[in-house]
């Protein structure tokens, strides 16, 4: 519980390094490219509704310019009777392209409804294929015959033992004239085309049609034959008819779309007039497809897409089709295939057909390709009713590539500035931290352990937040120093001014006694009270001397002189020594057998040892060893004082050394004033040393080591003058 | 005749207390409290001795000026520094002015006493011919208890009093260690461990400049001195 409460109140990444956080906070302009998804989206959202309001604005115009131009749609002023649907009606497929008449339809893009199925004698007889082109009508007849019969002779069309199978094509023409023509050939390949004209005395001929194109061709059940009639022959009933004979010459059985009494056409033709293209070619933009259909959704026309100008390929490569993952995800279907982008068309013109104009997007022929469409009624003159449904489609892909184009390019750039401020705000921490982590170690350094304190910090010139802490810390540590030296020197100057009073007492007291003495004239009670005055004074004499010792030494540091001596005879006799000094402690001296000769002063190490010995002395029992160990390389020597007792409390480690610093129980007689460890360390560093103080490793004791550079130049200490 | 001493001490009631001790003694003692004064007073007439705080009213120094104008007056009336101030450095300033002695005011009035006593007597020694009886030899040593003289090689080396009374009880017993409270009572001081040493350093140099190869004076760490002949 604590622990959640601490980090709710100390937030989530405090437990991380400045430059952590920072590069997390860096991390944020993430967002920039999110931010700029969002926004390409929005964009493509409103490219594409522009895109479908200003193809539907197109729409509606073409499909206004329509308005009531039936016989452009089905060239004839008259509307198709919608209800009354014939099964000889001939709705042709729009192609995209020219076939090639050659009696093979297989490349004709039909489907089922555009087939007209007629039963022959044998069961299925035709199967009728209708397409338009631009200005030609294209039918082709899939009859099932076991037995192909030509004619006998090109000559004698009208010859009934020369004739063999036929077929019969009738048509309403402009006028309203019926024209009734058959197709004949003595062989497969080329049909010729004829019409039988009465001349004067009732001789009929056969005249022959150039403008209709055939071709007759076996197939495997029977033959094809395709026609090829431009549509501006053909008014509004067409029909076929075959005329199927065993042999030439023989009966015929017929069968087909005509009437097979009189020839005459009945079935529909439901196309387009080819003034209808003309029409529709001058509203023709790159990249948009224009279909019209009738109100039923038989496709009249279609004018294909003119190629776009430009290159309008999406873009390649890895990061754009990361950034398209990123953006699309699954929002568009794939690609799809002709016959549900076909159902998807037909739908729309159903919805349209009932008169209100609409909009819709399919998935085009590609992956993530999309098209948008856009389909508006074409209403009779009256306005009342539909005939006729345009419909105009566009690829989305112009639009898409420009989305993508953009995308890239915003992406790109903030992916740059992202990295870019990562970057600048990892070197800003960088320089941050190290800059702050300099301040701190000249700040812990200046607070460390050496009493005097270093005023000139880091980045105290800097003009920022920084260089105002550094100012701030300087000005504190400065007052800190001007507090430590106050505090180190009151002890000596305390002395000073206390010894001139205790002079003053002690001489008193003196003379009283002298006088009293002399004149015998003090009662016993008065002597005791002088004896305790007495000793009363000399206590606060000896007080006043302790005070005093660090500045001694102080000065005992800077006026004494070098010598070279050996530390291993003085360590053994001053062991020695301090055995008859503390009979209650015995004394263990463990010294290599070698003399360890050291550059120094003699005297301070003696006085340092001494303070170590005080010290440990009173920090152990009676009768507790205390160890006097002392080895040494080429270097340096180490000088270290161990004694049982209790442990060293945790925070003497930085401050014991300190002057002024003790940790001892107050019920001590002797007085103290912290200095001895502190004089320990002045006479270390005058030796180019180091003191430290340690626990036992089993926490038994504290050891406190010494170690002394032995020979070369040594540095006089810095010695604050009290 | 009353011998007379001069106390120069700005602390009254310390002046007043040394005087009245003195007094006691048998001495004609005179109190100043500053330079100027005391100056006017020596001017016309010099006494037989003079104690000497360094620190006089309104000058930190002042003692260790009129000790070098004293000194300037008679190269052989005895001078004693008596301060609140036990600095190493105020010691050496202070003899090498040409003080006999220098006591920190810790000391007590009975040694006091005891020192100007001997100082006296070494002063009225040196005027005397000496006595073979109070003449410790020692190798090169000759010591004198009475004038409180030492000679090295024959040649005088000018000790203080309590530099001499520390050669005197090394050498009474050559080879014993004295430690250094032993050497402060022989000298009748209070000195802390640290004068010691440099009392004795300072013997060590006295003695090396009449003779550079002076090593009678050997250090036992931990214990204390002793002389080696």
């Amino acid at each position: 519980m604590s622990r959640i409460s601490e980090l709710i109140r100390i937030g989530p990444i405090s437990g991380f390094r400045l430059r952590t956080k920072l590069l997390l906070l860096a991390l944020t302009t993430l967002a920039l490219p999110w931010a700029g998804c969002q926004y390409a989206r929005e964009m493509e959202t409103v490219l594409r509704e522009s895109e479908q309001q200003s193809l539907l604005a197109v729409t509606t115009t073409i499909a206004g310019s329509l308005k009531g131009r039936q016989e452009l749609l089905f060239r004839e002023d008259s509307l198709p009777a919608v209800s009354s649907q014939n099964a000889r009606d001939i709705t042709p497929v729009v192609l995209s392209g020219a076939p090639l008449i050659d009696g093979r339809p297989d490349e004709w893009d039909t489907d089922s409804r555009s087939l007209i199925r007629v039963p022959g004698p044998g069961g299925d007889g035709l199967r009728l294929l209708a397409a338009t082109h631009e200005r030609w009508l294209y039918l082709a007849l899939l009859v099932r015959d076991d037995k192909m019969v030509f004619d006998a002779s090109m000559l004698r069309p009208l010859e009934s033992d020369s004739i063999g199978d036929r077929i019969w094509l009738a048509f309403d023409d402009k006028r309203g004239g019926q024209q009734q023509l058959f197709l004949s050939s003595t062989g497969l390949g080329n049909l010729v085309a004829r019409r039988i004209e009465t001349r004067e005395y009732g001789r009929e001929e056969a005249t022959e049609e150039p403008r209709i194109e055939s071709v007759w061709q076996r197939s495997r059940d029977g033959y094809v034959v395709e026609i090829g009639i431009p549509l501006t022959m053909l008014g509004q009933h067409i029909g076929v008819l075959v005329d199927d004979r065993d042999r030439r010459g023989a009966a015929r059985a017929s069968y087909g779309t005509l009437e097979v009494a009189d020839l005459r056409a009945t079935g529909r033709l439901i196309a387009a007039s080819p003034d209808l293209s003309d029409h529709l070619r001058q509203f023709a933009q790159p990249g948009v497809e224009l279909t019209v259909a009738s109100s039923t959704g038989a496709i009249l026309t279609r004018l294909d897409a003119p190629a776009l100008p430009g290159d309008y390929t999406r873009m390649r490569g890895f990061l754009p089709r990361m950034y398209r993952l990123f953006l699309d995800g699954n929002a568009l279907p794939r690609g799809v295939s002709q016959a549900e982008r076909q159902r998807a068309a037909e739908e729309l013109t159903a919805r349209v057909a009932h008169g209100k104009p609409a909009t819709a997007l399919f998935a085009g022929r590609y992956e993530n390709s999309v098209i948008v469409a856009a389909a508006a009624p074409i209403f009779s003159a009256d306005g009342k009713q539909v005939f006729g449904v345009i419909q105009l489609a566009q690829t989305a892909d112009r639009w898409l590539t420009l989305r993508d184009r953009a995308l890239t390019r915003l992406l790109n750039l903030t992916l740059f500035v992202t990295l870019f401020a990562v970057v600048a705000a990892f070197w800003f921490a960088g320089r941050m931290t190290l800059r702050i982590s300099r301040l701190g170690a000249a700040s812990e350094t200046a607070l460390g352990r050496e009493g005097n304190l270093s005023r000139v910090l880091p980045e105290s010139e800097a003009k920022d937040e920084l260089g105002d802490l550094s100012r701030s810390f300087s000005s504190l540590l400065g007052r800190l120093d001007e507090y430590t030296g106050y505090l180190r020197t009151l002890a000596g100057k305390l002395a000073h001014e206390i010894r001139t009073p205790l002079t003053i007492i002690r001489s008193s007291l003196e003379n009283l006694e002298s006088e009293n003495l002399s004149s015998n004239g003090m009662g016993d009670n008065a002597k005791v009270y002088i004896a305790r005055a007495r000793e009363g004074s000399e206590r606060l004499g000896a007080i006043l001397t302790a005070m005093g010792a660090a500045t001694r030494v102080e000065e005992a540091i800077a006026h004494s002189e070098r010598q070279r001596f050996d530390l291993t005879a003085l360590v053994r006799a001053a062991v020695g020594a301090y055995g008859g000094a503390f009979p209650q402690r015995r004394f263990r001296c463990e010294v290599p057998d070698e003399a360890v000769e050291i550059t120094g002063a003699p005297d301070l190490i003696v006085q340092l040892l001494d303070k170590l010995i005080d010290n440990a002395v009173d920090f152990s029992a009676d009768g507790d060893t205390i160890s006097v160990v002392l080895s040494a390389d080429a270097a340096s020597a180490a000088l270290s004082v161990a004694n049982p007792g209790p442990p060293l409390p945790p925070e003497a480690a930085t401050r014991l050394f300190e002057s002024l610093w003790q940790s001892r129980a107050e019920s001590d007689k002797r007085p103290h004033f912290g200095l001895g460890l502190y004089i320990v360390r002045l006479i270390a560093e005058f030796h180019g040393g180091v003191a430290e103080a340690a626990n036992l490793p089993d926490n038994s004791g504290a050891i406190f080591t010494v170690r002394l550079r032995r020979f070369g130049h040594l540095q006089s200490p810095k010695i604050q003058s009290m | 005749m009353k011998k007379s001493i001069a106390i120069v001490e700005d602390e009254r009631a310390i002046r007043d207390n040394y005087a009245a001790a003195f007094a006691r003694e048998g001495y004609a003692v005179r109190g100043y409290p500053n330079r100027r004064e005391a100056m006017a007073a020596f001017a016309s007439r010099l006494p037989d001795l003079a104690v000497i705080d360094i620190s006089l009213e309104d000058e930190p120094e002042g003692g260790f000026e009129l000790c070098r104008d004293l000194r300037g007056l008679s190269a052989e009336l005895p001078i004693i520094f008596l301060t609140a101030r036990d600095s190493e450095l105020d010691a050496v300033s202070g003899l090498r002015l040409g003080a006999d002695d220098f006591l920190t005011k810790d000391l007590s009035l009975a040694h006091l006493i005891a020192r100007v006593n001997a100082l006296f007597r070494r002063v009225d020694a040196l005027r005397r011919p000496p006595e073979e009886k109070q003449v410790i030899r020692r190798g090169a040593l000759t010591l004198d208890s009475e004038r409180m003289s030492v000679e090295w090689n024959g040649q005088v080396v000018l000790l203080s009093l309590t530099e001499f009374w520390i050669v005197y009880a090394l050498t009474k017993h050559p080879g014993h260690v004295k430690n250094r409270q032993q050497l402060m009572d022989a000298a009748n001081v209070v000195l802390d461990d640290n004068t010691i040493t440099s009392h004795i350093k300072r013997i060590r140099r006295k003695f090396q400049v009449v003779d550079e190869k002076f090593d009678a004076v050997h250090t036992v760490y931990g214990m204390g001195y002793r002389w080696v002949e």
